[in-house]
């Protein structure tokens, strides 16, 4: 789902530039508002809103003089509207925010600066996450939320085959010998599912062989990078190798995460937000476990997360502000961790969120924060996700071998990164 | 007349497509009933396990009567306004002759070529520099006059014969009274007809009322059931069940005026 989002941010950047919203600051930084006030706060999940309800009505009740106005909006036009009303003049006070987006709207002067608050504080949130809203020094989000990736299993088919859960010990070895023993085309059962997946898959892979889709600075891709290459092969072999894994076009008729909640498929990496479909299918007994170690003992996840930010252009600055430290208190994080949608951004909270879901092992995703790495993005990252997405398609239907792929998602990204 | 014997491989070419046709309906009442384990599991369930409450859970999740309410008032102001402006504008271009006509004309068909995503800004900055954002008038104004509607009737009044309107003006009427009591009454097919594509146009119209409205109890019902779509996990059965709800006008709309809507097809040969 995130992955088509994306693909629309790249038509969202065009709007955003083209209509020359730059410049203007605040009016009236820094000034206290007098009287009541009404904030909106754009968020873009109905799963989530009972939460930020709750949320906003607590602070309503240590605020009286400032209400919150939630404008919910589907994920899918999310972008769409904001870009519009951003271009306008209009945005909601105070909205959410992802990482691939950050670099844009911040440098697009959309959003305050946080850092120029008195007051910010953003140790209590992880660092990657911290550094991913993060643009030339200056903080601009909030870390609301974040996810991490772990291995989802199926314990009846691994009873079925008699092979052993998958444990933090296991490697990329591992789980290719458990997918060829647990694989049964007479059942239709896969060892694996292996999409093109980057989020979920591919990221992670590339660092677990020790390679990296984007270098720190996020000037260079690494996609040319050997490590990087291995981690690529070691997720398509799953096809094409070892034919433990639904082939990409099957996987486009049917998404990898519907096939492992119906139980065709034994393993699936994925990330913790679809815990609740994976809880919500009928006679589907799962568990998770943390991403394997690549070859030489490598382990990573990529870590992603939204924030709450301040539109550039609010009339009502210091209430904003108040707002999203609010949003930001270890109280707020934890209205969000007792609700079990997302794992609260304030480290030390994990462990509410942890038990909201017993019969999993939830805390295989907190456990991975140690070796998570900031999701890969840059000024504009839409600019090249979106060929990368194409290309690694390709690459997956077969119609383009890995090594020549990787290349061109180089070339393109390099060319792209250059132009920032 | 064909005989029998001849007719029976058109019935079931017929038959196979009204089946595709319905297909999707029939689906959709489906999942409906359904948990939402049993809308993704593969393979898929045929028979639904019956959950009823999906129906009164839409209406305790969205405000489905306000947002009816606002689709029916949205879409009976744009429907009068089109077929009152369109009408007018469509016999002065077919009828009335005055400098610049098929430029003008010509500069009015343009806009259908243009996507409406283009125009969404612009749109959107004029909507608000009227401060009229978050309102119902602001979610119409737009839709009050349309392109399409004109060249539809505009086509449709050049239909008509000559010889009634020379009549009328033989008779002494004025350009006004021809056109309100003499042609518009001839039009009334073509008038219906628009009109049928404009309730279907409003009715499902999603975009623009997406992006000017903020306030759920202002949303019509595109814009209220597409928030029920969540970010990594949204309830089919839900969200199928508010869909039928609001597509059931509509197709007893088509019901009603089926054959209105197959000539208003077949008079501009567009949908």
């Amino acid at each position: 789902m995130f992955r088509k989002a994306l693909v629309l941010a790249g038509v969202g950047a065009l709007a955003l530039a083209a209509t020359g919203c730059s410049s203007s600051k605040s009016a009236s930084s820094g000034q206290a508002d007098s009287g009541p006030v009404t904030l909106t706060y754009g968020i873009w999940d109905a799963k989530q809103k009972p939460a930020m309800q709750e949320i906003a009505d607590a602070f309503h009740t240590a605020h009286p003089n400032i209400t919150i106005d939630i404008q919910l909006t589907p994920n899918a036009d999310y972008w769409t509207k904001l870009q519009t009303a951003a271009a306008s003049g209009t945005a909601p006070d105070v909205f959410w925010m992802n990482t691939p987006r950050v670099g844009l709207y911040a440098g697009q002067h959309q959003l305050l600066s946080l850092s120029d608050k008195p007051g910010f504080d953003n140790s209590p949130f992880p660092k990657a996450l911290n550094d991913s809203y993060t643009l030339d020094g200056k903080q601009y989000g909030m870390p609301k939320d974040f996810d991490t990736v772990g291995l989802w299993f199926n314990k009846k088919l691994f009873d079925a085959a008699g092979v052993k859960y998958p444990t933090a010990g296991w490697t990329w070895q591992d789980v290719i010998s458990a997918a060829q023993k647990l694989n049964d085309p007479s059942k239709g059962v896969w060892g694996i599912a292996s999409p093109d997946w980057t989020q979920e898959n591919l990221f992670n892979t590339m660092l677990q062989a020790g390679g990296q889709a984007i270098t720190p600075d996020h000037k260079k891709s690494g996609f040319d990078d050997p490590k990087s290459l291995a981690g690529l092969q070691y997720a398509l072999d799953f096809i094409t190798k070892y034919h433990v894994s639904p082939t990409a076009q099957q996987m486009t008729d049917t998404q990898p995460d519907q096939l492992f909640a119906s139980g065709k498929v034994a393993m699936f990496a994925d990330g913790d937000y679809d815990m609740p479909e994976y809880k919500a299918a009928a006679g589907l007994d799962a568990d998770v476990a943390p991403l394997p170690a690549g070859p030489d003992g490598k382990k990573a996840t990529v870590i992603n997360g939204l924030a709450n930010v301040i539109y550039a252009k609010t009339k009502h600055p210091q209430a904003a502000w108040e707002f999203v430290q609010y949003l930001g208190s270890k109280e707020a994080n934890e209205i969000q961790a007792k609700t079990g949608t997302v794992i609260p951004a304030y480290n030390g909270l994990s462990a509410t969120w942890v038990a909201s879901t017993p019969q999993y092992h939830l805390q295989s995703f907190i456990d991975q924060l140690d070796v998570a790495v900031p999701y890969p993005v840059s000024k504009n990252t839409a600019a090249w996700t979106t060929p990368m997405q194409t290309t690694l398609d390709q690459i997956w239907g077969g119609k383009v071998d890995l090594t020549t792929g990787a290349k061109q998602i180089a070339a393109q990204m390099n060319a792209e990164l250059a132009k920032e | 007349m064909p005989s029998r014997q001849r007719l029976w491989p058109i019935h079931v070419i017929l038959a196979v497509g009204a089946a595709a046709m319905v297909a999707p309906f029939l689906w959709q009442l489906i999942t409906s009933l359904q948990t939402t384990g049993e809308t993704t599991s593969v393979p898929p369930h045929f028979l639904p396990s019956w959950q009823w409450s999906n129906y009164s859970q839409v209406f305790h999740d969205t405000k489905f009567a306000q947002q009816f309410l606002n689709s029916v008032s949205q879409t009976v102001i744009r429907v009068l306004a089109q077929v009152l402006f369109c009408s007018m504008a469509a016999y002065a271009f077919a009828r009335l002759r005055f400098p610049g006509r098929n430029a003008l004309f010509m500069l009015m068909l343009a806009v259908l070529m243009v996507p409406s995503q283009v125009y969404l800004l612009p749109q959107y900055q004029l909507v608000q520099n009227m401060g009229l954002l978050n309102t119902l008038a602001g979610v119409v104004l737009p839709g009050l006059f349309s392109a399409f509607g004109t060249f539809m009737l505009r086509q449709f009044f050049m239909s008509l014969p000559n010889e009634v309107e020379e009549a009328a003006r033989l008779d002494g009427a004025g350009t006004f009274r021809i056109f309100w009591s003499v042609m518009l009454p001839l039009a009334k097919p073509g008038l219906i007809s628009m009109g049928v594509l404009t309730v279907l146009w409003s009715w499902n119209d999603l975009l623009w009322p997406l992006v000017v409205v903020n306030d759920d109890s202002k949303m019509p019902l595109t814009v209220g059931l597409s928030t029920l779509q969540g970010e990594h996990l949204t309830e089919y059965p839900l969200l199928m069940a508010g869909s039928l709800l609001a597509s059931l006008p509509m197709i007893l709309v088509f019901l009603a005026a089926q054959r209105r809507i197959t000539e208003g097809i077949a008079l501009t040969g567009t949908k």
